[in-house]
């Protein structure tokens, strides 16, 4: 808003600077193609990357002239990039960190597209309580239920007052629609049931852990599972292992390469 | 007060005559007119699908369409026109554009002739969409989400094509207001004098020129996936569906502030004018408008939380999402604080004003469950998240348009509309909105999914109640535009200052002259310095 | 963005009505042009994470494209050059037109003009060898020289990436033979550049992108 009525004022590219930037710019492309010659590894991409911003800064301040501009513009152009980093910053935050959660070494893809859970288990019979088992149960309630069943199990968690019907009490025996059974609440877990969704994304030995510690947390007398319960909760008693029904949840990215292949 | 009447004077609504000289005018002020008038002529449309849409769920069963493929059209149709044509552009490009030049005490924008080609790019972009509604009409939801988007066999490159090329518009709307407000403030109109309307639009500003081309990209890739199949969103091609949400939140997060940052600045305004004290904590209030911009652009992947996103990255967005309520929060307090022990006039824009509050409050803490991500799991895509994002931009951004519309509205035609039908047509859209929404708040934690034509019948009784709200809503918006519109034709004189507010716009005659001040206008004060009662009897300025 | 008012007289030109001077007329289109450059920035950077993406998850494919010289890095190299070239013929244009040397001006836009032209010459040699030989993006890839995954995606974000990069100097050339044509009705001098100069930021910004694409597309695999 001032009231110097001068484009003079404006300052002027020199011929002899542009001609310098001119010259730099072209060494600089005569030195990023020399250097992309050798296989440095990942150090080509960071040369790359430096030069080619070299070169940048320079076309910026001089020939685009920000050097002798308004601070004003320089912040304003600025910006854009930070804005992109944020961009690929909270992206990658997504696409890097997608394996961890889900089932690692679910790699291999059964032919007729199920997916096989090949999460070998760390129990002989993980349907059988014991205490690493239990241990283990304890940790992942405290990370996955307490939201809604409440710390102690009582079905008051602070999430439970939007729920209805009211999150299951553990702590008391009555009421349990599925029955108290371990491979009933490994049912439920594995199925979700009214609000409560299902946890089939937790490794069946997780859920199993799960079931085990649920049950500790209300009167001792509920009953044991009887092999054909085992049967219907997928598990062949005679058999070693987690047991699996079959996975029905599967990584984003097993799901894209599994689309490519059968196409 | 240099003049208190227009009678024999030049203004800019007779400064030139005849359709060429609006279709062809460079004047701010009749191209915000142009706008606000294919605006509402798009919520009409927009609103008729959605009413149609709650006749379908008046009951189970299907009502009025035929096939559960026509309801995916209709409401398609009634989200991507609210969206991209009505929210977006409401309040910059209509309200925006008329008074941010008189605001900063201007006599136009910094680039009247992008202004009107920016008008005009909205049109052709809002034609080529609308042109599907008569050729194969589109389904995928307006957010177009990948693949289905890719594959469906409707004209969805159409649509497509028309939001990226409404996306121009919007990007040399928002180019166009920041250049104004660093270039062509009036002398004495310091970066601490600014109404907070402005601090708004500048905010808004920034964040279209920096979130549209993002969409212009990723409509681009989406238009590329379709014709030739490039690959990079399609899983039969090797490509990351999850990408595209990225791509897609990364705009469309920020254009819910884009949608709602303008309706605070409009709050902002209204309030101290009619509680007649200065505004409290002006610096606050701008401060918290960056904050919320700054912030719009980090929390995107809360959209995200059951798409296959990484749990690190549900875990990162969930917290900085709820950052999000921190500066909103500033704001509601210092709203509330302004009121406390003022003059309160409720008048109609305070009304709707007082609506906002309410109804803004309730969608922006339901946002902060919707934060939480293990709520978030049990919550997507059902009707919670519909009722709140309607609390939000209908409650939110609506609300306050009509505040503006009824503030602004003796400034446009130098007329008054009655006071009566206004404030009952406030009422009945208050009411009319709990009525129509806060029923699927319920509707949403019992587990109704979203999107569907059909639902269970232990949702009818709620879903029955819904749809009759939406009934109320209609005939208030029909009140508010009988009411608007016979205002125009014989309201009142409504004379250059009816609230007797402090900003530029009203220190000059009603309607505006063409050059919007007849001398040039010189700040000396900050735009809230209210004194009481007494300022808004006696004589202004 | 290089949009001046109602008629242009020689040098002593009329700034628009709601201007106070020729000067801050002249910053405020500057600063447009500055936050249209912005937007250029996000919009290309859409493109920049579609390739990170491929970059970091098959740097092996990268690899390959590399070895199996899908794309010739000394056709790349030769457009770099011109670009470069004609960035700097431009940045004289914007010059002289400063100092109202207008054969100058003329004559630099016109070599900008030319270079621009060369460019796309090139570019055109690079698509049609590749559209002979089935590299194409995504679905249209047919090359059997090289089969790896995730290729054809690769060339998709070739082809956006440089088809995105080719508009603009399309685009470019119209504005900078409008340029020519005002520039040789003596249009532009010391006390009216504007649309020279915001032209200028323009066309260095086309050249900036190229600066990336370069080393990314042909140089590092």
């Amino acid at each position: 808003m001032s009231e110097h009525h001068s484009n003079e004022q404006h300052h002027i590219l020199s011929n002899s600077m542009a001609a310098k930037i001119f010259g730099a710019l072209l060494v600089l492309t005569v030195v990023t193609v020399w250097v992309a010659q050798f296989d440095l590894g990942s150090l080509n991409f960071a040369v790359a990357m430096l030069v080619a911003s070299v070169k940048a800064t320079l076309v910026c301040l001089f020939f685009m002239g920000l050097k002798y501009d308004h601070k004003e513009n320089t912040v304003i152009f600025s910006t854009s990039f930070i804005f992109m980093i944020i961009f690929m910053i909270l992206t990658f935050g997504d696409l890097l960190t997608r394996g961890d959660v889900y089932v690692k070494d679910m790699s291999k893809i059964i032919p007729d597209g199920a997916v096989a859970a090949q999460t070998k288990s760390k129990y002989e019979k993980a349907w059988v309580s014991n205490p690493e088992l239990l241990a283990h149960g304890k940790e992942l309630f405290a990370a996955q239920c307490v939201t809604c069943h409440g710390a102690g199990g009582a079905g008051n968690g602070v999430a439970a007052a939007g729920l209805n019907p009211k999150p299951r009490n553990f702590t008391v025996a009555d009421g349990w629609k599925n029955g108290r059974k371990a491979s009933a609440i490994y049912g439920t877990l594995t199925k979700g049931l009214n609000s409560m969704p299902a946890f089939a994304s937790l490794p069946p030995d997780d859920r199993w852990a799960l079931s085990h510690y649920v049950r500790t947390l209300g009167p001792h007398e509920s009953e044991k599972d009887s092999a054909e319960d085992l049967k219907k909760a997928g598990i062949d008693a005679s058999g070693a292992g987690g047991g699996s029904a079959g996975e029905k949840q599967i990584p984003i990215d097993v799901a894209i390469d599994l689309m490519s292949e059968k196409s | 007060m240099s003049h208190s009447t227009t009678a024999h004077g030049d203004n800019y609504l007779n400064h030139s005559h005849g359709l060429k000289s609006w279709l062809l005018t460079l004047d701010h002020k009749r191209i915000g007119l142009m706008y606000l008038f294919v605006i509402l002529a798009m919520f009409l449309l927009g609103g008729i699908f959605a009413l149609l849409v709650r006749w379908e769920l008046f009951a189970p069963g299907m009502q009025f369409f035929s096939s559960p493929n026509t309801y995916n059209q209709a409401f398609t149709y009634h989200g991507a026109i609210m969206v991209f044509m009505v929210v977006i552009p409401l309040i910059p490009a209509a309200i925006g554009n008329f008074i941010l030049p008189m605001q900063i005490g201007a006599k136009d924008v910094a680039f009247p002739r992008w202004n009107l080609v920016s008008y005009y790019v909205y049109l052709f972009g809002l034609l080529i969409a609308a042109s599907t509604l008569f050729i194969n009409k589109v389904d995928t939801g307006w957010t177009f989400y990948a693949p289905y988007s890719i594959r469906t066999g409707t004209s969805a490159t159409l649509v497509l094509m028309g939001a990226f090329i409404m996306g121009f518009s919007s990007i040399l709307t928002g180019l166009n207001f920041i250049v104004s407000i660093h270039k062509l403030r009036a002398p004495g109109l310091t970066w601490d004098r600014l109404p907070l309307f402005l601090w708004a639009l500048y905010a808004t500003s920034i964040v279209q020129v920096l979130a549209t081309p993002v969409l212009a990209i990723t409509l681009l890739l989406l238009i590329l996936e379709r014709t030739i199949g490039i690959g990079i969103f399609d899983p039969k091609l090797g490509g990351d569906p999850v990408l595209f949400q990225h791509f897609f939140w990364f705009y469309s997060h920020p254009a819910v502030y884009i949608m709602v940052l303008p309706a605070m600045g409009v709050i902002s305004d209204v309030i101290p004018a009619f509680s007649r004290k200065p505004i409290f904590g002006y610096k606050a209030i701008a401060a918290a408008t960056f904050g919320i911009a700054l912030v719009a652009f980090v929390v995107w992947g809360h959209h995200m939380f059951v798409s296959g996103q990484s749990e690190f990255a549900n875990f990162v967005f969930s917290f900085l999402t709820m950052l999000v309520a921190v500066p909103t929060g500033v704001k509601v307090f210092s709203w509330l604080a302004t009121m406390y022990k003022g003059s309160l006039r409720m008048d109609t824009p305070m009304l709707y004003a007082f609506g906002f509050l309410f109804v803004f409050t309730i969608g922006g803490l339901t946002g902060v469950f919707l934060a939480v991500v293990s709520v978030d799991v049990h919550l997507t895509a059902t009707y919670f998240v519909v009722a709140h994002f309607h609390y939000v931009m209908v409650g939110g951004t609506l609300l306050a348009f009509l505040a503006g519309l009824h503030y602004w509205f003796p400034k446009f035609c130098g007329k008054m509309y009655n006071e009566g039908p206004a404030k009952l047509a406030a009422w009945l859209i208050m009411i009319g909105f709990n009525v129509t929404f806060f029923p699927q708040f319920i509707l949403g934690v019992l587990g109704m999914p979203r999107r569907y034509a059909d639902y269970l019948p232990q949702f009818e009784q709620l879903n029955r109640v819904s749809t009759i709200g939406s009934w109320f809503l209609a005939v208030g918006f029909v009140l508010v535009a009988w009411n608007l519109a016979k205002g125009l034709k014989s309201g009142v004189k409504s004379g250059p200052n009816p609230w007797g507010a402090l900003t530029l716009e009203w220190q000059t005659p009603s309607p505006p002259p063409h050059e919007n001040f007849l001398k040039e206008p010189v700040v000396t004060e900050g735009p809230y310095e209210y004194r009481g009662e007494k300022a808004l009897m006696g004589s202004n300025a | 963005m290089a949009q001046g008012t109602g008629s242009v007289s020689h040098l002593d030109r009329h700034h628009a009505h709601h201007f106070k001077s020729g000067h801050e007329e002249f910053e405020a289109c500057k600063q447009g042009m500055w936050i249209f450059l912005v937007t250029e920035v996000l919009f290309f950077s859409g493109m920049f994470v579609a390739y990170a993406v491929l970059r970091v998850f098959y740097p092996d494919m990268m690899h390959d494209v590399h070895h199996h010289k899908l794309l010739d890095w000394r056709m790349g190299a030769l457009n770099t050059v011109v670009l470069i070239t004609s960035s700097w013929t431009m940045a004289r244009a914007v010059s002289s037109s400063q100092r109202g040397e207008q054969k100058n001006t003329v004559g630099f836009l016109w070599a900008t003009l030319l270079l621009a032209g060369v460019f796309l010459v090139v570019k055109y040699f690079e698509y049609s060898h590749k559209i002979h030989e089935h590299i194409l993006p995504g679905a249209q890839y047919a090359y059997e020289g090289l089969t790896t995954a995730k290729v054809p995606i690769f060339m998709s974000v070739y082809f956006v990436m440089t088809g995105i990069h080719g508009l603009h100097v399309v685009i470019g050339m119209g504005v900078i033979y409008y340029l020519i044509r005002r520039a040789k009705r003596n249009e532009f001098g010391p006390r009216y550049f504007t649309p020279v100069e915001m032209t200028g930021l323009y066309w260095h910004f086309v050249d900036l992108v190229w600066i990336y694409l370069f080393p990314l597309l042909y140089l590092v695999g």
